[in-house]
């Protein structure tokens, strides 16, 4: 249970709706451009809420045996692919949540889900394989085994995936069936972000560090230095602004200029427990993080990667995750007990 | 999060065949109203009966510094990572390793991943070792004594196909490359649960209740019996036993408490550590002399003690009183003069494996800043030789015990029970891979105040 006292909604963020789903949330999503929130549960359960108001309009339960580990909602909206211990993946209709499609990996967690970018694809890793499949759930690729299990998998471009896993990035053309690029470090790279246009890869990295490469010139670089290993890593909509985790403070690393080489980061401390959750808003430099310790705080940035918060709210436990609504008028986090919070986020204008 | 809310973990390691899965079936049948998450390395051979049981292929990773210390296992902390989540679940976790595995970096992860030592605890390391084969393992491959190095339980498995005498020679080699471990003897994997689950063996209050004499020293004679004696001449009357000669030590004036006894053992370890004169029967004993005395010939042999004023003679031998029927007779009455007090020393022998303990115990506080430097001096070179280290400190100043314990290079110290009115002292062991014993001592011993 976190030690921080309780307390209303702060700043910019103003009360919406909560609600609870059965287990421990760890994925959540908007879907059907903002009208639907989706949240999934450790032990399978899956809830969609109104967008608005919180009120319940389906939900599943024990959907993967043994428990959930992935989701993602396409990005048109409509639809949402799941995976999890039982090696399944399912892809379900948004508005009903009715299945459409279950694939069957084998025996291992399928750890990884992602639509690519122009949603013609779903890539999956389970184990040392990624799997693509199209809309529909035909299997269009897959990869060799990794040296590893696959730590983290991202779009670079519509046919261009990344994957990491211990020592190694690489790009996958799944289209042509190349392998595009390697970057190779020798390190256990347990997360990883691309910047938008997919130039930077930024991996966090079991030795408390983040590594860095500029796939357009071949520089990479490693930023030491964290008290913890920094599994969650968000990039800003311009590229240019990483925000890490890795202890109770952001360090939020610039690409302006020269940097960040040599250069120092932002810190931002506003939590007293190590940062669970990271997400920058669709559009802009305002970042929002949550806190082992419950805490979640709306930050605007700088371009040297310092920055203010705007905004506190308290999710009341440890969270999850957080996203905010494609018009970044809202904030959803969901929690370790399973508490599901949306504060609306805009400018107080009666604060006296 | 305190100790108590954390997850314990147990660590099943052992070659194949040594009974893992066996026991692990044993552990998840009976009745002992843990929930138990099984993370399971080794699989396909025979199947786990039930329970939350999740499968995964070890993953070693380096860390790009190079350094052995930091190595952990992947497989582990994306697994405890996600069953973290499920604590309602389960209150147990045991992994089992595969019969290859290295311990080290099983241990290593719960202490160099600050989310897995969050929510777990290490609770032990439980080896299984093949009485039968186990002897050829350990000549073959590092892996195994490594896992015998780790060991905080060994259960010896299988002794129904090896006899009474070879048990006994086995597990007095594996307690030479393990002395902090409990050996435990069972047929077909049958040991209680309570031996192999919530051991907290890293707490040393318990292994210390199991086996007070772990930390004692190694002594060149294994038994001491004090005489009270008048003046007079003796005879000391040895029947046939088990060697042709045996070394001794006489010291007059020899005290009877456990102190006296001491200071009497550390005089005779420096006098056995010079050569010995050979004494024939029926010559005069010297006192405070290392001798070898003549024991070849049949039936009964005598050497004179020669008394001037009363005093108690202490008598260090190599062996005990009882292989040779050892006797102490005042000449003139021909009456047999009875010990007041005998103690028994754990004796010295040859360590054959690279792999030994090695145990400091000192009275008196230390300087916790000379400790640290030469502690973490000691651990940075020697670091990838020392497996475990165990044991507690008195810190000057600090009225509570300092607990140590650590894998490779890695060690806390964290602040225990209170002193008290115990006198102070300090007990550490090292289990390691050719440690210099006399100068790792030494080191200790400059941290003393």
């Amino acid at each position: 249970m976190p030690d921080i006292e309780s307390f209303s909604p702060r700043g910019m963020f103003h009360e919406g709706w909560t609600a609870e789903v059965n287990d421990y949330a760890i994925v959540c999503g908007w879907a059907t451009k903002g009208k639907l929130f989706i949240v999934g549960d450790v032990a399978g359960g899956i809830f969609a809420f109104e967008g608005d108001t919180g009120k319940i309009i389906w939900k599943k339960e024990n959907t993967h045996s043994g428990g959930l580990l992935a989701m993602s909602i396409h990005p048109e909206g409509e639809i949402f692919a799941t995976s999890g211990q039982d090696g399944n993946i399912q892809i379900y209709n948004c508005h009903e949540g009715k299945v459409i499609k279950t694939l069957d990996l084998g025996k291992a967690w399928v750890e990884h889900l992602k639509w690519s970018n122009d949603g013609l694809f779903l890539a999956a890793a389970s184990s040392k394989k990624v799997y693509v499949f199209n809309e529909i759930g035909e299997e269009k690729w897959v990869s060799d085994d990794h040296p590893s299990t696959v730590s983290a998998i991202k779009w670079s471009n519509n046919n261009e995936l990344a994957t990491a896993c211990y020592g190694r990035v690489t790009f996958f053309d799944i289209v042509n069936n190349k392998t595009n690029q390697k970057l190779e470090w020798q390190g256990s790279l347990v997360s990883m972000e691309l910047s938008p246009d997919g130039d930077i890869v930024a991996c966090g990295s079991q030795d408390n560090s983040v590594h860095f490469w500029r796939r357009s010139t071949g520089m990479d670089a490693e930023m030491t230095g964290y008290p913890g290993k920094p599994s969650h890593l968000s990039f800003d909509d311009s590229g240019k602004l990483l925000a890490t985790s890795g202890s109770e403070r952001i360090t939020v690393w610039s690409f302006i200029g020269d940097g960040p080489e040599g250069t120092m980061p932002g810190e931002l401390w506003h939590h007293t427990e190590p940062i669970s959750s990271l997400a920058f808003s669709n559009k802009g430099m305002l970042v929002a993080s949550g806190s082992r310790d419950g805490s979640v705080v709306a930050s605007f940035l700088k371009k040297d990667g310092n920055g203010d918060p705007v905004g506190a709210a308290f999710a009341g436990d440890l969270v999850g995750a957080l996203s905010w609504r494609p018009d970044d008028c809202a904030l959803a986090a969901v929690n370790a007990k399973g508490v599901v919070n949306v504060w609306k986020f805009k400018v107080r204008t009666n604060s006296f | 999060m305190s100790i108590k809310d954390k997850v314990p973990v147990t660590i099943l390691t052992g070659f194949l065949g040594s009974g893992k899965t066996t026991l692990l079936n044993r552990i998840l049948s009976e009745e002992h109203g843990k929930r138990i998450a099984v993370i399971e390395n080794e699989y396909g051979e025979v199947g786990i009966d039930q329970g939350l049981v999740i499968n995964a292929d070890e993953e070693v990773f380096e860390m790009s510094n190079g350094c052995i210390c930091c190595t952990v296992r992947g497989d582990l902390i994306r697994v405890l990572g996600n069953l973290m989540k499920r604590r309602d679940k389960f209150d147990y976790v045991l992994v089992e390793t595969t019969g290859l595995a290295d311990p080290g970096p099983v241990a290593q992860t719960f202490f160099m991943d600050e989310e897995i030592s969050s929510e777990f605890t290490l609770d032990g390391i439980v080896t299984l070792v093949d009485a039968a084969h186990i002897d050829q393992q350990l000549g073959r491959s590092d892996e195994s004594s490594e896992q015998v190095a780790f060991a905080d339980v060994l259960v010896l498995n299988k002794t129904d196909l090896v006899s009474d005498d070879a048990l006994d020679t086995l597990e007095s080699r594996l307690r030479d490359m393990n002395r902090m471990t409990r050996i435990i003897r069972a047929e077909n994997a049958k040991v209680p649960i309570e031996t192999v689950l919530n051991l907290s063996a890293f707490d040393l209050d318990q292994i210390l209740k199991r086996r007070p004499t772990f930390l004692e020293p190694e002594y060149p004679f294994e038994w001491t019996g004090v005489y009270d004696l008048d003046a007079g001449k003796y005879e000391l009357m040895l029947e046939e036993g088990p060697d042709p000669e045996m070394s001794l030590v006489a010291l007059v004036n020899q005290g009877e408490n456990e102190e006296e006894l001491k200071d009497g053992a550390e005089s005779s370890v420096r006098l056995y550590a010079e050569k010995a004169n050979t004494l024939e029967p029926g010559n005069t004993i010297p006192y405070g002399e290392h001798i070898n005395l003549k024991l070849e010939d049949k039936g009964n042999k005598s050497f004179i003690l020669n008394i001037e004023k009363p005093t108690k003679i202490g008598l260090f031998t190599q062996h005990t009183a009882e292989e040779f029927n050892m006797k102490v007779i005042k000449s003139e009455e021909n009456k047999e003069i009875p010990f007041n007090t005998e103690r028994f020393w754990q004796a010295e022998h040859e360590h054959d494996d690279e792999v030994t303990s090695i145990a400091i115990e000192r009275f008196g506080d230390v300087d916790p800043e000379k400790l640290n430097t030469w502690l973490g001096r000691l651990l940075s070179e020697k670091g990838v030789d020392i497996f475990r280290t165990k044991g507690f400190i008195s810190y000057s100043g600090n009225p509570q015990r300092i607990v140590f314990q650590g894998v490779h290079m890695l060690f806390t110290a964290q602040p225990d029970k209170e002193w008290g009115n115990e006198p102070r002292r300090n007990q550490l062991v090292f289990i390691g891979r050719n440690l210099d014993e006399k100068e790792m001592k030494e080191g200790f011993d400059k941290c003393l105040i």
